[in-house]
């Protein structure tokens, strides 16, 4: 008996030692450390030893108008992306859960772009959105619409929609997997019971799909948000242009592009890591805010 | 007019293809048009105002061009970068599949003690791996990078590698820990009475049991590395670890590379994700819900 409790604890140790050993120190200790760096004036550029400022860096980011600008960016592409995303993924799911023959093979199909690299997705927008020589300004030249090449990526105005779709275009397979897996749980009966009191389609949809999709609406929309409001890969091949290390297209800077000019462009370390632990703050405060209203919402219709 | 039953089966057959074309072509067009970019002359391919939709003469000329001269100049020459893309499909593999594997196994071996074994700190250690999913990336990252340049880590694949396990983990902790749950437990306690320590349980029971959650921790872990960007970004500095999605903005960065070289290049990056998209979406959707999903 003694024997194996003294194996079981071998074995207890020789698997979970490593785990906590790497979260200790690559993820856990480094938090840390990043807060105390944040209230330190650690910059790479002046040889000086850091000096302990308290919540200087914090003050001075909430005071500083680049901070806000790009902070209300980070939102505008947040409050642009998710209602077109999840416009895009509630058709496509209402689509693959009709019946048809040959549905999986669409299915598979229409949720590869989730499945690319960012920076590819970003490459690829870019280059048919290109001026000179883009795939949209052919096609539109073919089909009449353009008598001319226009530079899609030119206005400050233009760059943030275009980002807004290729995000879109990136992520809207995952709301579209979560709708149609809430779909496919409402039960049959359901609709069969309303058609038979007359109810027309567009009101199926609004009394039934609508508050039974709440739920899944709720994770899509806070998994979505994440994932917009921490954008970067898209937007760095996309209209950054900052890969040969220029300086970052300021149109575009969002929170995260912020954070690396801060940190690993201008050396600025304390100013840097007081505002990814901004940027904790804020978006724990949104995913609070969101889950809490989706699910007060959920829980009353229920 | 009436349409019988099976006149109104075809029409609404007919109005769904119409619709999933649509969804199709918003899908796959970008993905087609970098394809035909990368086999096209170049003549074809700067065509304007009318586009050839499709080469009247495929080459993979810029493919061999990327791998054995580096990236051509539109204005002529090559850039000083005849390796990047080897290295860089080299660099990709490695860390991808490393840190895959290594996550895999530690996930399983965890996975099974944290579902059937009763342990002191068992539900803390959970929560504190489960606590990394919220947790902006950035809020580590910055101190993580000093740490390894003590480390002398900076720009090896034994840092990205470690780097991605320990990020892969809550994911595959928590898949590897619910599939193991779902295991009949009386399978395991038949091979405990007959006196098997928990080594030989988890190696001749959980393992062949588990596998199809080992396969889908595999292959997302898999996905999400090949895929990532910020990571080698930030701790890469040359081919000695710079995997192909560096490569890649490398070549974007250089205003000059001709678009059919980059095209090529964005084909190479993307074909193993595209490839794992098609043969093993069902692993790859139920491990990437589920992570989000809890």
């Amino acid at each position: 008996m003694n024997r194996r409790i003294n194996s079981d604890s071998l074995y207890v140790v020789i698997v979970i030692a490593p785990i906590v050993l790497l979260i200790a120190l690559f993820i856990y200790y480094p938090a840390l450390d990043t807060f105390g760096q944040s209230l330190t004036n650690r910059n790479l550029r002046i040889r000086r030893p850091p000096k302990v400022v308290g919540a200087e860096n914090y003050l001075k980011l909430v005071n500083d108008e680049e901070f806000w600008e790009v902070t209300g960016r980070s939102f505008q592409i947040v409050i642009m992306t998710l209602p077109l995303e999840m416009v895009v993924a509630f058709s496509i799911a209402m689509l693959l859960n009709q019946r048809f023959p040959g549905r999986g093979v669409v299915r598979t199909l229409a949720i590869l772009p989730w499945m690319l690299p960012g920076v590819v997705n970003g490459f690829l927008w870019g280059w048919l959105l290109n001026g000179e020589y883009g795939a949209l300004n052919g096609l539109l030249y073919q089909f009449g619409l353009i008598s001319e090449y226009q530079v899609w990526l030119r206005a400050p105005e233009h760059q943030i929609f275009w980002v807004t779709v290729v995000q879109t275009w990136t992520r809207y397979a995952f709301p579209t997997i979560i709708l149609l897996a809430g779909l496919q749980s409402i039960p049959d009966d359901l609709f069969d019971a309303a058609k038979v009191d007359g109810a027309n389609a567009i009101s199926r949809v609004r009394f039934i799909t609508f508050p039974l999709l709440l739920p899944s609406f709720g994770i899509a929309l806070v998994v979505e948000f994440i994932a917009a409001f921490q954008i970067f890969d898209v937007v760095w091949t996309l209209t950054a242009g900052s890969s040969a290390g220029g300086s970052i297209n300021p149109f575009t800077k969002t929170l995260m592009l912020y954070n690396y000019e801060l940190v690993f462009r201008d050396l600025r370390v304390g100013l840097g890591a007081a505002l990814s632990y901004l940027i904790l703050l804020m978006s724990l405060a949104v995913g609070m805010i969101f889950v809490l209203r989706v699910y007060n919402q959920g829980v009353q219709e229920a | 007019m009436k349409l019988g039953l099976r006149g109104q089966e075809r029409l609404r057959l007919v109005f769904i293809y119409i619709l999933c074309a649509i969804v199709l072509i918003w899908a796959l067009a970008p993905i087609y048009w970098v394809f035909v970019s990368s086999i096209s002359t170049r003549v074809e391919l700067y065509a304007r105002p009318y586009k050839i939709w499709f080469p009247s003469q495929p080459t993979f000329e810029s493919y061999q061009t990327i791998f054995t001269q580096g990236a051509k100049f539109r204005a002529g020459g090559f850039s000083p970068t005849a390796d990047l893309m080897g290295a860089g499909l080299r660099n990709s593999i490695v860390i991808s599949v490393g840190a895959a594997g290594i996550v895999t196994l530690l996930a399983t071996g965890a996975g099974y003690a944290f579902a059937r074994m009763r342990f002191l700190g068992r539900n803390l250690i959970f929560l504190l791996i489960m606590f990394m999913l919220p947790l902006p990336i950035w809020v580590s990252l910055i101190a993580l990078f000093f740490l390894m340049s003590q480390l002398e880590l900076i720009d090896t694949l034994l840092g990205l590698i470690l780097i991605f396990v320990t990020l892969l983990l809550p994911l595959a902790v928590w898949m590897m820990t619910t599939f193991v749950r779902d295991i009949p437990a009386e399978i395991q306690d038949a091979a405990r009475v007959d006196g098997a320590n928990r080594w030989r349980l988890v190696y001749s029971i959980i393992l062949p049991l588990a596998r199809p959650g080992m396969v889908a921790v595999f292959l997302v872990a898999m996905l999400s590395t090949w895929n990532n960007f910020l990571i080698p970004l930030i701790f890469t500095r040359t081919n000695d670890s710079q995997p192909l999605t560096i490569v890649l903005t490398l070549f974007i960065g250089q205003y000059e590379v001709a678009w059919e070289d980059m095209s090529a290049a964005a084909v190479v990056t993307m074909l193993p994700p595209f490839i794992m998209a098609l043969f093993f979406q069902r692993y790859l959707v139920r491990g990437l819900t589920m992570g989000a999903v809890k």
